[in-house]
């Protein structure tokens, strides 16, 4: 196996010479071909996003996979190579199988459990698939980089909670309600923020929406966009309590909504829960409103709260991600060693033995004409002599099967015994 | 051999309670297959117990505290089962299977005595007992519900999710256990109570209305309609709703167990019961 990965990545160049790397869509089949064209470069695959550039390849054995990138990528950037050589990673064998499937299971993002590296990496895989730049080997190791990214993703929480202001309100809308069909969201307030808190909660599931503002038309605007109902301003205490969301965001200096008024709205509504959500300065609603039962009001600093939660707990199911990868990982170094082994173990035998008959060859002369017997004697002879030989190397390769370093003892036998590809 | 099976069903709900612990610290989502494999093989073997005593006696397994206990446990665990089938999360066997464990243990610790009282063979009371049992285990669900659902409310309220916001289930799925087993277990305990009133009107004769064991279970009876009516209502619902719900567990296993120790005609354990 003779596998290379290089690239770069948010954390290892700024935008300013990523954005010169980066390759888009419409010329990755090209890159690609032009990659695996390449004298001795058997695979090939590269992936470009905005935030990284990463190309892999399976190489001829032998081949200094390395310097082949090198001229690779100086030809086809047209770039002086050192302008960006300092930004560029490069992995080998092993370690390029855990950067694949770390990259692959969002543990390399910028936002650790992000969805939209998959989907890159399927599109880079389709690309690299339909330009005829995949064999055997990357194949398989990219069919199963999407296998532990989903394993990851069943067996961890690292995608699952909110690291935005208004992906957390819907998350914990969805604590309270379950899901959200049906449920019906209030904005107060026309503004951006609440705007987009309510387009999140309706992709979410909710199904009604009521608008309200100072200025009607505005309510009405908004309203339209979300195909909901605008309400006038001074009938907001009548509607509100028809809500199970509320998003909050006027400019009023007093509370639009008092406790008072959230007691008689639950009780109207045999105290089916509500959810308030506050994101004005300074605040809409009463914080006294919390204290209600079934009742639940949040302001900005209690959603971002929420988030740095969040995003703690991320971290710390990163590193049970982080473990499966490393397992998945030693799983497939091991299962391309055992492979490699039959072939190497055949390939020595024929080795030895081709040497063993190459000298019976040439010695053939100086031995002069030997009986049958003696003839059998020699054979047996110069067979059991390379038999011992081979005893030792061959039963280190097969016991060594289970160790992670058995692919590089499988390399360095066939790099002692002069076995090729 | 009934003894032999409950401690071998033991034994499994103790190793699913033992593995159920890793899956919730390391805030898994749901349970691992080995978990339930273990419960429900340990639910096999609690069922082969319950049969063997109930083929013993030709019928149900319900005539004595021990029995009863056993049965009661068993039909809690079977509960786990379904919900968790239903629900899948994790923090519902921490809730559950430990209780279901002590209760289970404590009916394997004490010899059964199955027609011991010659009153535990008719019809009606066995429809009484079983009847009962069954409401117990709807509120039992009940109460692990309200539980749940104080639990993630404070998380809630307080606006700082910490390490139970993240494990427990959404306030509405907590809701719903709640008001479904709730809707389940009052018909059941009403028609406990009611043939419990036929029973004992057929066999006893004096006040047995003042029995404290037939007090306490009228008033149980009691708390739960006043819980099933608010919460229909919507009168209580949530919080205090879910307090109601923990106090009348309260009352079931004061009800069940405390006062079968100290009742007169009703106890029974049959030294200290005088029966005719």
């Amino acid at each position: 196996m003779n596998l290379l990965l290089v690239g770069m990545n948010h954390r290892t160049a700024p935008v300013e010479v990523r954005e010169r790397l980066n390759i888009p869509e419409s010329r990755l089949a090209a890159a690609v071909s032009d990659l695996v064209r390449r004298e001795g470069i058997l695979e090939g695959l590269i992936l470009s996003t905005c935030n990284r550039v990463e190309f892999i390849v399976s190489a001829a054995e032998g081949l200094d996979a390395e310097a082949c990138l090198r001229q690779f990528l100086a030809e086809y950037y047209q770039r002086d190579f050192r302008t960006y050589a300092n930004y560029l990673y490069w992995y080998h064998e092993q370690e390029a199988i855990k950067h694949l499937f770390r990259v692959t299971a969002s543990l390399d993002s910028m936002l650790v459990g992000e969805p939209q590296i998959l989907g890159q990496m399927k599109r880079a895989y389709a690309i690299a698939h339909e330009s005829g730049a995949l064999g055997g080997l990357l194949n398989e190791l990219v069919t199963q980089a999407f296998a532990v990214a989903r394993k990851v993703r069943r067996e961890t929480a690292i995608g699952t909670a909110a690291v935005s202001v208004s992906y957390a309100a819907v998350e914990l809308a969805k604590k309270i309600f379950g899901n959200l069909t049906g449920k019906t969201i209030f904005v107060i307030g026309a503004g951006k923020m609440s705007e987009l808190a309510a387009k999140h909660l309706l992709h979410s599931g909710a199904s009604a929406i009521f608008v309200s503002n100072r200025t009607y038309d505005r309510a009405v605007e908004l309203a339209q966009t979300f195909h909901g109902t605008a309400i006038r301003f001074e009938q907001l205490p009548d509607y509100v309590g028809k809500a199970d969301i509320i998003i909050s965001s006027t400019g009023a200096p007093h509370f639009v909504v008092q406790k008072h008024q959230v007691e008689k709205m639950l009780a109207a509504r045999k105290n089916r829960p509500m959810f308030f959500i506050d994101i004005a300065v300074p605040r809409d609603i009463d914080p006294a409103v919390n204290e209600l039962d079934n009742a639940f009001l949040y302001d900005i600093d209690d959603l971002e709260q929420v988030v740095d939660a969040n995003k703690k707990q991320r971290e710390r199911e990163a590193v049970y991600a982080e473990e499966i990868v490393q397992q998945e990982v030693q799983k497939m170094v091991r299962r391309l060693a055992a492979r490699e082994l039959g072939p190497t173990i055949v390939a020595l035998e024929q080795r030895l033995d081709r040497i063993r008959e190459g000298e019976m060859e040439r010695y053939r002369s100086r031995l002069g004409s030997l009986t049958p017997e003696q003839r059998e004697a020699l054979d047996a002879l110069t067979r059991g002599i390379v038999n011992k030989i081979l005893h030792g190397p061959i039963t280190e390769l097969k016991s060594g099967a289970g160790r992670p370093e058995h692919g590089m003892l499988v390399q360095l036998i066939r790099k002692m015994f002069g076995i090729g590809e | 051999m009934q003894a032999a099976l409950l401690w071998a069903a033991l034994v499994f709900y103790a190793f699913g309670i033992a593995m159920t612990v890793p899956s919730v610290i390391r805030r898994r989502p749901t349970l691992s297959p080995s978990t339930l494999a273990a419960v429900g093989f340990g639910l096999l073997l609690h069922a082969s117990a319950l049969a063997l005593a109930g083929a013993q006696i030709r019928r149900l397994p319900l005539t004595d505290v021990c029995s009863a206990l056993s049965f009661f446990s068993f039909l809690a665990t079977l509960a786990f089962f379904l919900v968790y089938l239903r629900y899948r999360m994790a923090a519902l066997g921490l809730f559950m299977l430990p209780l279901v464990f002590v209760l289970t243990m404590i009916s394997a610790l004490h010899p059964e005595r199955p027609l011991a009282n010659p009153a535990f063979r008719g019809g009606w009371l066995l429809i009484h007992i079983g009847s009962s049992i069954l409401g117990y285990t709807a509120f039992f669900l009940t109460f692990v519900a309200a539980l749940m659902y104080l639990f993630q409310e404070r998380e809630l309220k307080s606006r700082r999710p910490r390490a139970l916001y993240y494990r427990l289930p959404s306030l509405e799925v907590c809701d719903e256990l709640y008001s479904r087993s709730l809707l389940l277990g009052l018909p059941f305990l009403s028609l406990g109570i009611l043939t419990g009133f036929v029973s004992a009107s057929r066999m006893w004769k004096g006040p047995w209305e003042l029995d404290p064991k037939i007090l306490a279970s009228l008033v149980t009876w009691l708390i739960y309609l006043v819980l099933f009516s608010t919460r229909l209502s919507g009168a209580y619902r949530g919080r205090r709703s879910a307090y109601l719900a923990i106090f009348g567990f309260v009352a079931i296993l004061a009800t069940f167990l405390g006062i079968s120790l100290w009742s007169g005609q009703h106890g029974y354990v049959p030294e200290l019961g005088r029966l005719p």
